[in-house]
Formats: C-alpha cells, structure tokens, sequence
C-alpha cells in the first residue's frame, strides 16, 4: 500500500493520545479478536476501539475508580481484556494484567495469585471470570473475593459520562505511571513493574523505527498487519504487539495463547492473508510450529507476506531458526525474515534489534564463557534502540571490553520507573540510572549477544517462574523442606525448549512409595502452577548442595543433573504422551 | 457407558496416547495424562467436533479428571 502521512509523536503524550491519533489517523484499520476456539472473530475499527474504551472507562469511574487505582485484569484475550485495559488507561487508573486461569482444571492456580496481588499492590478491584469469585469464597481467599469483579458486572454498569478531555490531559502527566507489568521477581511473588507513559510511547516510536531499518523506513510505511497470539499480560503482547500496531496504524490479529498452542497452524495461516504483515514470538513458538505441522499441514501455506519474525523474550536457539526456515521455505517463507532481538518488562520491551536484515548471525561462544555453558554458538540479538545505550558490565558494575561476558545493562527513555512499592528490589534493578537485567552476554562490535541469565529464573514457553515455586509444592508432598530439600532448574531438552527438572531428597526407598510420591508431585506441580514437569530425581538427604547457610545451590545441582554425577535413587519421567 | 461417553474415551485416548480400555476415572487429565493446557483445548475442539455440541468455557474449566468428562457427557441428553 502506499506509505502512509504519519505525524511525529508529542514527547509529552500520553498513552490515551496514541490511542485518539490511531481512530483519527487509520480510521478503517483496526483489531481483530478471535474466540477461544480461533473460529469466531469480532474485527473493530480504531475508532470503535475508541469508542468502548471510552464507555469501558466510564464504567470503571462509575463503579468508583479514580485516577492512581490499581484494577486487575485476568481474562483471557478478548475485548472485554481490551476494553478494561483501554479503558482503566483512559481514566488514569493502572491496569495490571495477570494470566487467566487455564482451562480444565487449572483455573484455581489463578485464585492465590490474584489473592496476594490484591493485597501488595492494594488493587480495586480484580475484574476475572464470572465464577471467579465463588471459587475464591470456597477456597477461603477473602481478598480475591472482595475484590472480584465478574466481566458481566462491569459490561452491565452504566458509565460515567466522559470528562473533557483537558481535565484527564492535566491529570496525567507522560512522566507518570500509566500501568504496571507484573514480572518474576527473586523473591517468587511477581513485582509489578512501573512503566511511565512516556516510555511506553518511546518504545512503540523505537519499535517501528528499528523493525524498520532493514527495510529501510520504519514500519508505519510498508507493514499492513500483525498477527499474533502472544498473551496481553506479557509484555510481548502489550506493547511488541497491541501499542506497536495502534501506533504504527496496523491492522492486528489476535488469537488467545492457548488456541496458538493447540493450533498453531492458524497463526502461520492468518500471516499469509492479511498483507505485508509481521509476528513476534519466543523461540518455543517457531519449535511448536516446526514440531507440530506435518508436511500436509504445511501445504496452502503462503508465508511470502510475512516480512519479519521477531524472536526474542527467551533465548534463541539457533537450531530452531535453522529448521524453521528450512522446513518453511517451500512455503514462501524467507530466512532474512528472522530478526533476533532482546527486551523485558523492565525495559518497557525492546531493548535490541537485529538490523541487519540478514536473518539469524552467530559467533563462538568466547573462551572466557567457562563452565555450566552448554551453548556452542551465540545468537546476535542487534544493536540498541534509538536513544538508548546497552553496557555489558562485570560484577563491580564496570564496564567490559568486547567479546567479555557480564550483565547486560541498559539506559534509555524506555527503562522503568521501578517497581511498584518496593524500593528494595528497585534499588538492585535501576543502579545510578541503569536497568540491570539480570541477563549475561557479551558486545560485539557494537551489537549484543546473549549467553544466559544470571539468576535462577525458570523460563518455560516463554513464561517465568521461580525454582521455589516448584520445589515448595513438592515439599508439600514430601513433608521435606526442612531437612529433607529439593530443587528445582530448566534444561534445554533437545529442541524442545526449556523444561522442569525437579530434585528431591527422601529417605524412602521403596520403588512403590517412590513413583507414588513422583505421581502426587507431577499432580499438585501441574495443577497449581499449570506446568508438566519434565523428570522427578529422587537422591538420599543431604545429597542436594547447598551454600553453608542452607540455601539450595541449583546452579550446581543442574550441573551434577546434566554430567551424570547426581547420585539417584530413582528417576521418574513424565507420562508418555 | 453411552455412545457419547464412548466417543469421549476415544477422543481422550487419541490425545493422550494412552488405549481407552486403561483411562480409568480417577486420571488426572494433567498429572497423570500429561495433557497440559493447548492438549486440552485440542481435547475440547475434538470433542466439540466428534459429538457436534460446544462446550462452555465454565464447564471446561471444571474437567480435572476423566470422570469428569465422563460425568459430563453422561449428563448430555
């Protein structure tokens, strides 16, 4: 299509504005919702997106909300997410999103989440599935149940009629918060992220100047479409996707993250329809399509329109991206598609891009990497955004040479204002203005490549979570915990991705007693964290190393794991599916 | 056990790997039957697609275990 009139972006915008410019400036472009199935979708132009924002904001002032409340979100992807979200953003008010429950059985595992969001954030109310709040009541979690709020009553409220727009413009400065992303924390409860409205613009304005660059223009000029089905409480989602296209003025297509996983052919199939259109996904998304579509599957496919790939939001394992463009190549798709790049909730999202237009590039992993580093080759991830500067530092927060490995640092428009109502944990992420990420990887010739994560964190599909998140509901099955451990890592399994590995120490010995006790520990790991444990290692007491104040050495219980030095009693894999 | 319940198994036994004659109502769909939330979506759609009902968001939220499918279908008319 012809390149588009797109004026440049107040610096003191807020969020709210990106949203006016889109209904006035793309008037026929617009969101297009699919059901939970992927077979109905609801398509609603940038004005009537507007438009129920604008209705779903007098909703929640009518209901009580004012500017600076904290309102939860734990819905699937739909409009009512979006018109809350939206709408919450009109108001002033702060949206935090949180995942929805899952379906078939896993729906509880969202009720202690809300529950102890609602109290630390002191959040009004936590607007869930209709049967989210008789749930609460029975399993005793009062706060969550107070502060329920079903998507019925909230669409059933009658808004407030809207304010002027110059009395919301006074009361929400670009300098202010205008939501928070919840985020892993070293502690095992998620901190929630302050993100300013100006960094949210920033990084939407960056965005569509660095997917651009290898297209030479930024992409507002050529891109028609976004397809993704990326969940809108990651940051991916929210701002790689959602503020990207309202910015950028994109036509976007959004699927619910479980239809993806339990058909991943309708994402690759919708990038093949709707013009020149690009999607990001974590490295797993590329997996599952290549696992998961047989060559019938492949046939009819068009990936010819499909003019970026972004990968990012968990490492990139180049094998993937090698066997992704091989085995999509007949259908059109294109390995300079591909572009690796780097970001997290702290910074907004993006932090690099690969510009290169070249598709995946790699090098040795340097010599200096040491042991526990199983990766061969490293993926480049790109050079920074606009505006922002991207150190690698060593432990005394000093900058390295190239080609040395530390943690990745960065400073910028884009970075967070810390995190909500916890000064501890802000003052180890935000140091003298840098966001330190927690991420190691090393510069080269002024672009970045990732070698790992320097805290423990468990990232699986793409999701985070914390070691003791697991090894807690396995002590709960053991009785351990005291003198009797367990630990919790991921390993890269094959192509696989990242999977849980869990060690526990016993003193049964009984084979019976032990693959019994395997079975309860997969069953309460699976339904109150809704994830599959890969293997369960059962070793004698004390054979878990741990640091001489007792604290659980993973990072050297992952490497006994992995050498064959771990001393098993009985290892118990998950059933065969 | 009827047709639709029998359909059910069927369709529980393709997902899961597992032959129809050892799921057993007490299995839990995800712990024991490794069947993790895109499987269960892909269980519904199956479902849904062999017996030609729909099934609510609700009442797929509440299906822990084969007998609950079961109990499920059972109450179909």
């Amino acid at each position: 299509m012809a390149p588009r009139d797109f004026p440049e972006i107040d610096p003191e915008a807020r969020l709210a504005d990106l949203l006016e410019r889109a209904a006035r400036h793309f008037p026929s472009r617009g969101v297009a919702v699919f059901d939970g199935r992927g077979r109905r979708r609801e398509r609603r132009t940038y004005p009537e997106v507007l438009a129920a924002a604008r209705r779903a904001s007098g909703r929640w002032s009518a209901l009580g909300v004012r500017p600076g409340d904290r309102v939860l979100i734990g819905l699937p992807t739909s409009w009512s997410w979006l018109d809350a979200w939206l709408g919450a953003v009109l108001l002033g008010a702060l949206p935090v999103a949180v995942a929805p429950g899952a379906a078939m059985g896993a729906a509880r595992a969202q009720l202690k989440k809300v529950d102890g969001l609602v109290e630390r954030l002191g959040v009004r109310f936590a607007l869930v599935g209709d049967a989210f709040r008789g749930e609460a009541e029975a399993a005793g979690l009062r706060r969550a149940s107070e502060a329920a709020l079903g998507v019925g009553e909230l669409e059933g409220t009658t808004p407030d009629p809207l304010k002027g727009a110059s009395e919301q413009r006074t009361r929400s400065a670009s300098e202010d918060v205008a939501f928070l992303q919840l985020t892993s924390g070293s502690t095992g409860v998620p901190r929630a992220v302050m993100i300013s409205h100006r960094a949210a613009l920033h990084n939407a304005w960056a965005n569509d100047r660095a997917i651009g660059v290898p297209h030479g223009a930024p992409t507002h000029r050529w891109a028609d479409s976004m397809v993704s089905w990326l969940p809108l409480h990651h940051d991916m989602g929210l701002v790689g996707c959602l503020f990207l296209s309202i910015y950028a003025g994109l036509d976007l297509w959004l699927f619910q993250g479980t239809t993806f996983l339990a058909r991943p052919r309708l994402w690759l199939e919708h990038l093949g329809r709707h013009g020149t259109a690009f999607a990001p996904a974590p490295n797993f998304g590329y997996q599952l399509c290549l696992e998961r579509l047989t060559e019938k599957d492949r046939e009819g496919l068009d990936l010819s329109s499909w003019h970026d790939a972004m990968t990012g939001a968990e490492m990139i394992r180049p094998e993937t991206v090698a066997g992704f463009c091989e085995t999509f190549a007949p259908c059109g798709f294109r390995p300079e598609a591909f572009r690796p790049c780097f970001g997290l909730a702290e910074g907004t999202l993006a932090v690099t891009f690969d510009g290169k237009g070249r598709g995946m590039r790699t090098l040795p992993m340097p010599e200096s990497a040491g042991e526990g580093q199983a990766l061969g080759e490293v993926v480049c991830v790109g050079e920074a955004i606009d505006d922002t500067v991207v150190r690698v530092c060593g432990p005394d927060g000093r900058p390295l040479p190239d080609g040395e490995i530390g943690e990745v640092r960065v400073q910028g428009p884009s970075v967070f204002l810390g995190y909500w109502n916890d000064p501890g944990a802000t003052a180890e992420g935000l140091q003298d203005g840098w966001l330190c990420t927690g991420d190691l990887g090393f510069l080269h010739r002024g672009e970045l490549y990732l070698t790992g994560r320097l805290k423990d964190i468990l990232i699986l599909r793409g999701h985070n979570l914390m070691p003791h998140e697991i090894e807690w509901q396995a002590e709960a099955v053991t009785g351990g915990g005291g003198g009797l451990r367990s630990g919790a890592f991921s390993v890269a399994r094959g192509t696989a991705g990242e999977e849980a590995v869990l060690v526990v120490e016993t003193t049964a010995k009984d084979p019976g007693v032990l693959a019994s006790m395997a079975g309860d520990i997969r069953n309460r790991v699976g339904r109150t964290l809704s994830i599959l444990l890969s293997d369960i290692v059962f070793v004698r007491r004390g054979r878990i190393p741990k640091t001489t104040s007792g604290k659980v050495q993973r990072r050297q219980l992952r490497d006994q794991y992995l050498s064959g030095s771990l001393d098993a009693l009985a290892r118990f894999e998950p059933p065969s599916t | 056990m009827n047709d639709k319940q029998k359909t059910g198994l069927d369709v529980v036994a393709g997902i899961s790997g597992r032959p129809a004659t050892e799921l057993t109502p007490e299995l839990n769909l995800l712990g024991d039957l490794g069947i993790d939330s895109p499987k269960a979506l892909n269980l519904l759609l199956q479902l849904e697609e062999a017996l030609g009902i729909e099934i609510s968001d609700e009442d797929a939220a509440k299906m822990d275990t084969v007998g609950d499918i079961l109990d499920y279908l059972g109450a179909l008319a």
